[in-house]
């Protein structure tokens, strides 16, 4: 896998050399945002309903232990086997066991983030086992050879025609055909041929009940049903912290999932698996791959309440325009901010820092986590670590200075307004960042602490 | 130490202090008259079809006429025998593969969001629902309620009651994706469109609760 | 009422007008106002990069400056949401004075509405005005109510605005958009902070907007930045200044 050595601020402003299609990328965003109102407004209880899925996660992060014990208890006794994969190496590991033990060399596979943090299909991969994603979406971007930009709705970076040129290499269809109808219908015969024929078949978990040891798989295409139903073997693979207490609980995090995410009031498919259809074997991963170490953070352990709805990406005005391939990680936007540092901190020291602290994520999330609060948190940690840069770090150490002695501060000021005054080019070049596309503030004679001193004092 | 071990240690030692579940929402009351009218509108947005009929003989002229031309359907109910096949098993789901119209009796409908729950023991089998070309279900009118929260209550009352499931799962319209620039196109992997038929008549309560 | 008033560093050198409106005002309705001179900032440059650690020297200046006052008013959102949010000392003592400035700092607008409760204003300002509604001040301030939750309407700044004779305020398709300045973000990300200016003007040019008002002038700085290097016509001005027009 090519290794990234570019941050967000680089890869956005590759991004942003394409100025109709970010506008485009922004704009379809914006409209699925506005979905999520139109839905959210539908339901006049909808902050109770926030507030509620809180207390559920929070009541679930404290009290994780106890439910994972009867997580698994309840669904071994359902015949569900249960795994632990430390991180993500033993999870990959545990999914190659499994279909060793099979004896294939063929899996489909619907939508799981957890599988894009563990890079599973690239492990595979080299292992010689072919893994089809079965989720539209994601079979565009594994076509393409490129990461998902989004953790629901995949390839929202790609345009149709894009689109329509990958399904012509791979699929066959026509060229030039760039209808959506006309394509997808391709994808259902192109997959409905890997349903059918694959014997082991992976999904994500959207919820996992402890009480009932049974886990809920949403879908709107049936992708993980059609897969699922149809294999020999069902492996599901689920971070720990995806654990809901008591099966009542799902009818609060079902009411604000899909509507969260795409507007819709309910996904097509809201699947309850609890136990294996006869001769069929069904298998849970439960991974840590670090959300033990997070749960230990005071400041950022919410962050394991996500249900991964992508509502926070969805409002971000700087991911709708720097698109999720700028985040260099698995899941980008907002709340990839905030995980990410936890798996590694210098990889993606420069995630808290790709936001203006607006506030409109932690607005939207339907568990209340606190996003923009973190990200500020994190750019402390982060620079307390030793992670910023090195001109960052001595430009503030001069702001410090100044900015502690009046004195200093009056005269940097005085001086700096004189210089913009006389000796423009000083600052309007192409070194200053602010000029290239802004022009710089007017110049104004007096501050107005010497207008006060003259007029007041 | 194994990797369960090492994780419920590190998952024991590292978790927040306790914190109390919230009482969850209350449910609203709704009439039949209400609720079904909401669960037939929403169920159109999103691409599905209602009936509401008197009984089967109204259910068969609508999917004769709407599926005129299906080789093949499967159905839950004896009462459609004379045109659908009606076992109550498959060895084997991959020979459902080329199943047009599948007709299934479902438990309850939700208003808010046109779904139906389904049990596996009304699917015949698991994979019915999904790979059929086209699904239908049978609801009374009367067992629509108005939310999530009621439909867990009610799921739950069916447990104690004694009828427990392996798998089951809400449906609401046909399987669609608009993964390709947000065009929606109804029909993705699941069926390209579904019914619902809404029972205005006291049936029997044999299958039902 | 004794009010110290509190300038953010960049007006004070920018944009001397919106303090010497905000002080008119405020004495308008008559308050005594003082501007301790020996201020320089409230820090959130450094805090909001990450070095919060060193905002002890500023923190300790601001609370030497402003202990004294009844209350404080900033004509900035931002500034005054970082002073609530993040203002600490070290103090030895029992009582920490940053908890008392915590209480006592408002921003001008919920001053007037929910201090002074001003219920009319001698200005005018018959022109169209877009309001920009600033991040800070509107989520973190509460100065109006933000788009994302379903909870009734309300808007502080055109509640005020709304009492200046012959101001017409114009509608916009986003109503609460961040405008992209974030701080060191308007350097450090460049690309993606012009863009979202200039969508903001775009916005507020398209619904006909002679003049851009919002109650931080740092954003305002941005989107003028843009607005003059399009040679637009389209004007920004502080809420400030508008409330104190007479033109």
């Amino acid at each position: 896998m090519k290794e990234n050595t570019k941050d967000h601020a680089a890869l956005a402003g590759e991004f942003n050399k394409d100025e109709p299609r970010v506008d485009w990328h922004d704009k379809t965003l914006w409209w699925i945002r506005e979905k999520r109102d139109k839905a959210a407004h539908g339901v006049p209880e909808w902050e109770l309903l926030r507030e509620t899925a809180s207390g559920i996660k929070e009541n679930v992060l404290s009290r994780l232990h106890e439910y994972l014990l009867q997580f698994e208890e309840q669904a071994t006794r359902n015949g569900i086997k249960v795994h632990w994969a430390a991180d993500a190496k033993e999870h990959n590991e545990i999914v190659l066991s499994i279909l060793r033990q099979q004896k294939v060399n063929q899996m489909v596979k619907s939508k799981s983030m957890l599988t894009e943090e563990c890079h599973l299909n690239e492990y595979l991969k080299e292992q010689g086992i072919e893994v089809v994603d079965t989720d539209l979406g994601e079979r565009v971007v594994q076509l393409a050879g490129e990461p998902p930009s989004h953790i629901v709705l995949p390839c929202i970076h790609k345009k149709k025609e894009e689109i329509g040129e990958i399904f012509h290499q791979h699929l066959g269809t026509p060229a030039g055909n760039a209808d959506p109808q006309f394509l997808t219908e391709a994808a259902r015969q192109h997959l409905r041929e890997k349903f059918l024929t694959r014997r082991v078949a992976l999904t994500g978990v959207n919820f996992a009940v402890a009480e009932t040891g049974e886990f809920v798989v949403c879908t709107n295409e049936g992708n993980a049903d059609m897969g699922a139903h149809l294999a020999d073997v069902h492996i599901a693979c689920m971070g720990i912290e995806k654990l809901i207490p008591q099966r009542r609980h799902l009818g609060v995090f079902l009411r604000l999932l899909t509507r969260s995410a795409t507007g819709q009031p309910i996904t097509t498919y809201s699947s309850h698996f609890k136990k294996p259809r006869p001769r069929q074997e069904m298998h849970i991963v439960l991974v840590d791959n670090g959300r033990s170490v997070h749960l230990g953070r005071k400041d950022f352990r919410s962050s394991l309440k996500c249900i991964r709805c992508a509502a926070c990406f969805n409002t971000c005005p700087v991911y709708r325009r720097s698109g999720g391939h700028s985040y260099h990680t698995a899941v980008a936007g907002p709340i990839g901010s905030i995980l990410a540092p936890n798996l590694d901190m210098k990889k993606y020291a420069d995630l808290p820092f790709a936001s203006t602290l607006c506030g409109s994520c932690s607005n939207v999330c339907p568990v209340k986590i606190d996003i923009h609060e973190q990200l500020y948190k994190w750019r402390q940690v982060i620079v307390q670590a030793g992670n910023a840069p090195i001109a960052k770090k001595a430009a503030m150490q001069t702001m410090t200075w100044v900015l502690s002695n009046p004195a200093v501060y009056h005269t940097a000021g005085k001086a700096g307004r004189w210089f913009m005054a006389n000796v423009p080019f000083a600052v309007n070049n192409s070194l200053n960042p602010w000029y290239k596309q802004r022009d710089m503030p007017e110049v104004p004679g007096k501050s107005f602490g010497e207008w006060y001193k003259k007029n007041k004092k | 130490m194994s990797s369960r071990d090492k994780i419920l240690g590190a998952v024991k030692e590292n978790q927040p202090d306790f914190r109390e579940l919230p009482p969850l929402p209350d449910s609203p009351v709704g009439g039949t008259e209400q609720l079904s009218a909401k669960f037939v509108s929403v169920l159109e947005a999103i691409g599905g079809t209602a009936y509401i009929v008197s009984g089967f003989d109204r259910i068969a002229s609508i999917l004769r006429e709407q599926h005129h031309d299906a080789l093949r359907i499967v159905s839950g109910c004896p009462e459609l025998a004379f045109l659908a096949e009606t076992a109550a098993h498959y060895d084997d789901p991959h020979t459902l593969e080329n199943i047009d119209l599948a007709v299934l009796r479902s438990h309850f409908g939700v208003a808010e969001n046109g779904a139906c729950w389904i049990t596996e023991d009304c699917m015949i089998e698991r994979a019915l629902p999904f790979i059929a070309q086209h699904l239908a279900l049978i609801i009374r009118k009367k067992d629509i309620v108005a939310n999530m929260h009621e439909a867990y209550e009610r799921i739950a009352a069916a447990e104690a009651a004694g009828t427990a499931y392996g798998f089951a799962t809400f449906i609401a319209g046909p399987s669609k994706t608009a993964d390709i620039e947000q065009s929606l196109v109804l029909g993705a992997h699941g069926p390209r469109s579904m019914t619902v038929f809404l029972l205005d008549e006291e049936m029997s309560d044999a299958g039902f609760y | 009422m004794k009010v110290g008033l509190f300038i953010p560093c960049y007006v004070d050198q920018f944009y001397p007008q919106v303090g010497i409106a905000t002080l008119q005002l405020l004495e308008k309705y008559g308050c005594e106002v003082i501007y301790p001179t020996g201020q320089t900032c409230c820090g959130q440059p450094m805090a909001n990069s990450g070095f919060e650690h060193l905002t002890k020297g500023s923190n300790a200046l601001f609370i030497k400056n402003f202990e004294e006052f009844d209350y404080i008013v900033c004509p900035s959102g931002s500034c005054v949401l970082h002073i609530k949010d993040h203002l600490h000392s070290e103090h030895g003592g029992e009582v920490d004075p940053a908890v008392n400035i915590r209480r006592k700092i408002y921003e001008l607008v919920e001053f007037l509405t929910d201090v002074l409760k001003i219920e009319n204003i001698d200005a005018k300002f018959q022109h169209k005005v877009g309001v920009h509604q600033s991040c800070h001040g509107q989520r973190g301030l509460k100065l109006s109510q933000m788009s994302e939750l379903v909870a009734a309407p309300f808007s502080k700044p055109e509640h005020l605005l709304k009492m200046v004779q012959g101001i017409e305020l114009v509608e916009l398709d986003r109503k609460d958009e961040c405008c992209g300045f974030g701080g060191t973000f308007c350097v450090a990300e460049e690309a993606v902070s012009v863009k979202m200016g200039k969508d903001r003007v775009a916005d507020h040019l398209h619904h006909g907007a002679e003049y851009i008002t919002s109650a931080d002038m740092s954003c305002l700085m941005h989107l003028d930045g843009i607005l003059k290097r399009q040679k637009s016509k389209t004007r920004v001005k502080h809420i400030a200044e508008i409330l104190n027009s007479q033109e």
